[in-house]
Parts: structure tokens; sequence; C-alpha cells
């Protein structure tokens, strides 16, 4: 399975999310994005520098101290709820996903956790 | 090629993926089979709200360079392959009298039946501070053209619509302390600083130290940290981080005006802070 066919999968899973997509942190790029949502090239910018800044300093280091390297963010807004997650393999490649507050978190969490692996394994 | 680029289009490759990027870090917006290349170009140069320079080039040719900012063409900066862009060229920021010539450019380099793509870079001259140039808008308006594609309304900033199966939410949250309270147990311990609760803590003795002494030194960091997150400077924003999420432990942060929670989550951090963020933000 491609990984739009793998992110297709997700949306398909997981109607409430609206935008999953599959980025490169270190060139700062999505790769590839599927969802209801529709964006342009500035808001997927946006979203990859966000799941950059999820993963930085100075929370970044208190995590690491404390249970050692993360590799999941959950950003809560007044608008939605966003979703990165890195790959514990890979670690520049990762999922930024935007979703409705109603989505079930952990189950959507381990669904694209799943879905990265692969995807990071697979390509 | 740009030597940065051939990792990335490798990568796709490998993934399957249709790629719409090019060498040298362009995109590809309309192929030979798009029937209107001229909206293509419109609407890339529409969706540029950051100052920034746009080099068109066609397959067939042509090529142009455009200074766009929010959402106007503020200068030509470089065309080949196109008779005519003497006026726009000399012209130090396009106004009304330079539109016709324009859109003949424009309609130049969007050669029907041929790819067309755009080069993104930074603008070569200072492009905040000028007001002036001619909006996207009102040359799409000229030439017939919608922007807006149907369905493309939306931004990823919006709200979402209300969906029948809403999260649970608690009856009745009111600050940051009371975000603390309604997590319950799962959240192990907690500082707030500043606001209302300024100094209300719970936890281990030895936990909330280290959170009063990391926000000690840290404040100033983290809201900046915090900014890049939310939708605006100092906005609303709850931020966890773990390892897992769903099991072990996570670090949660949360601003709401000037104050700020840090804590530590146990367990399912996303399930029970969501209910509970929900709640504060009604």
């Amino acid at each position: 399975m491609g990984v739009n066919e793998s992110l297709g999968a997700v949306v398909k899973a997981f109607p409430q999310a609206r935008l999953v997509a599959f980025a490169d942190l270190s060139s700062r790029m999505i790769l590839s994005s599927a969802g209801t949502l529709s964006t342009t090239q500035e808001h997927l910018d946006l979203l990859c520098d966000q799941a950059r800044a999820s993963f930085d300093d100075p929370l970044f280091s208190l995590s690491v101290e404390a249970f050692g390297e993360p590799h999941s963010a959950v950003v809560l807004g007044p608008d939605n709820v966003r979703v990165f997650l890195r790959s514990e393999f890979e670690p520049a490649d990762a999922m930024c996903c935007i979703c409705d507050h109603s989505i079930d978190l952990p189950a959507f969490v381990t669904k694209i956790r799943d879905t990265l692996e692969s995807i990071t394994q697979g390509g | 090629m740009n030597r940065g680029t051939l990792p990335i289009v490798a990568r796709l490759q490998s993934l399957q993926a249709v790629s719409r990027f090019v060498p040298g870090g362009g995109r590809i917006i309309a192929d030979p089979q798009d029937r209107n290349p001229l909206a293509q170009l419109l609407r890339a140069a529409n969706e540029t709200v950051l100052a920034r320079s746009l080099r068109f080039e066609s397959a067939a040719g042509p090529s142009l360079t455009l200074d766009v900012a929010g959402r106007r063409v503020l200068r030509l900066t470089d065309a080949t392959g196109l008779p005519g862009a003497e006026s726009c060229l000399g012209a130090e920021a396009l106004e009304d009298e330079h539109k016709d010539d324009l859109i003949k450019l424009l309609q130049g380099v969007a050669v029907p039946r041929h790819e067309l793509r755009v080069v993104s870079g930074p603008i070569g001259r200072g492009g905040e501070e000028v007001s002036v140039g001619l909006p996207v808008a009102l040359l799409a308006d000229l030439v017939l053209i919608e922007l807006n594609d149907p369905g493309q309304d939306e931004s990823p900033t919006e709200a979402a619509p209300p969906t029948e199966s809403a999260a649970p939410v608690a009856a009745s949250v009111t600050g940051l302390a009371g975000l603390a309270e309604a997590l319950g147990p799962t959240l192990v311990a907690w500082l707030v600083s500043g606001g209302n609760d300024d100094g209300k803590s719970d936890g281990p003795d030895e936990m909330v130290s280290h959170l009063q002494g990391f926000l000690a030194d840290e404040r100033d960091s983290l809201d900046q940290q915090l900014d890049r997150l939310a939708a605006s400077p100092g906005g609303p924003i709850c931020l966890i981080l773990g390892t897992a999420l769903v099991e072990g432990h996570s670090i949660l942060c949360a601003r709401v005006d000037s104050a700020l929670l840090l804590g530590v989550v146990e367990g399912d951090a996303p399930r029970a802070t969501l209910m509970a963020w929900t709640a504060v933000m009604r």
C-alpha cells in the first residue's frame, strides 16, 4: 500500500480527522496528505513548522529529562486538535494531523502510530 | 537538480506518491491536461499571504517572476520570452494602469496544454512595507476566473463544524486550577503560574518543586514555544508531550490568558485532557 492509500485509510476510519499528512521534518516538507480539509501550501508549511515546534525546547528537554525522548504531541486549540507523531526509527518522519474535538484520541493515536511506522519501514 | 531535493523526490517515488514537486524546489501547478493554467497561476499567487517571489515557468518556454504579498502582485521582476513586458518591469510597484499589460504577460506564460510550474523564493525587495500593488482578485475578475474552487473555503485554523459524536465534557471548569481538578488523579503533579490561580499546585513536593524550578528558568522561552503553536501570540493553547501519550507519563502544558499550567499526566493523557480542556474553552 502506498503512502496515499495509507493516509486515505486513516481518514476513512476516522472521519473526524480532517487532515492527515506525512511529513519530513528535516526538510520541513509535507510529502503527502489526505482528508476533507482543503489547504494551501502555506497551511501545510505552517503545520510542518508546528510539528517541529511541538518537539522543540524547552518542553522537549523537560520531557527527555523526566521520561525519555518524546515521540508524540497533541496540541489542543480552541477550534481543533492537532496530533503530531515522530517515528521512533526515523525521527524526521512524522505524521501531522488536524482533527475535530470529537475524535477518539487514544484510538486515533494508536492508528496513526501504526501507519507512520508502516510508511517509514516500507518507504 | 538541487541536492537537497534529490532525496525528497526519491522518497516520494518510493512512497508511490504522485509527486507534484520538481527539481529546484518548484511545484507543478498545471499539467498539459489542465484546461485553464491561468486560473492555477492566479490561485498560486492568491495563496501567498507572506511576501514572496514566485517564478512561473511554462514548459513552452516563457517565464516570469512576480513579487507577491498579501494576495497582491507587487511588481514584475523578470520576464523571459514574453514581449511587451517593459512597462511592468520598469514599475517600482504595479498600479491600475499596468493591469492590462500584466494580464497579457500572465496569459503569455500560462500556455494551454503545457506544464506550468512555480518556484517560491524570498522576495527581492522589501515587500512587507509595500501596501500597493494589484489585488489578485481584481486580476481574476478581469479574466473571469473564480479563485476559490468549490469546497476550498476552509483553512486549518477555522473552526470545525460540530459533529454528532461530540466529546463528553465536564460540566463546569473554570481556569487552569479548574482544569487540573477536572483531570483528577490522572494529573499526578501540577503547578499554575500567573493569573488568578497563581501559585496553586498539587502532587508530590519533589515533583512540584522540579516544575517550579523549570518555570522559573524557562517561562519566557516556554511562552515562545507555545506562541509557535497558538493561533496568535499569547493565545490559549494546550500541549501534551510524551513518548506514547496513551500510556506512561506525559508533560502537560496549558496556557489561558497570562496563566500557565505545567503538570505531569499519567496514563491516557489525551482523552482526559481533551475533555477537561473542552470544558475550559466553553
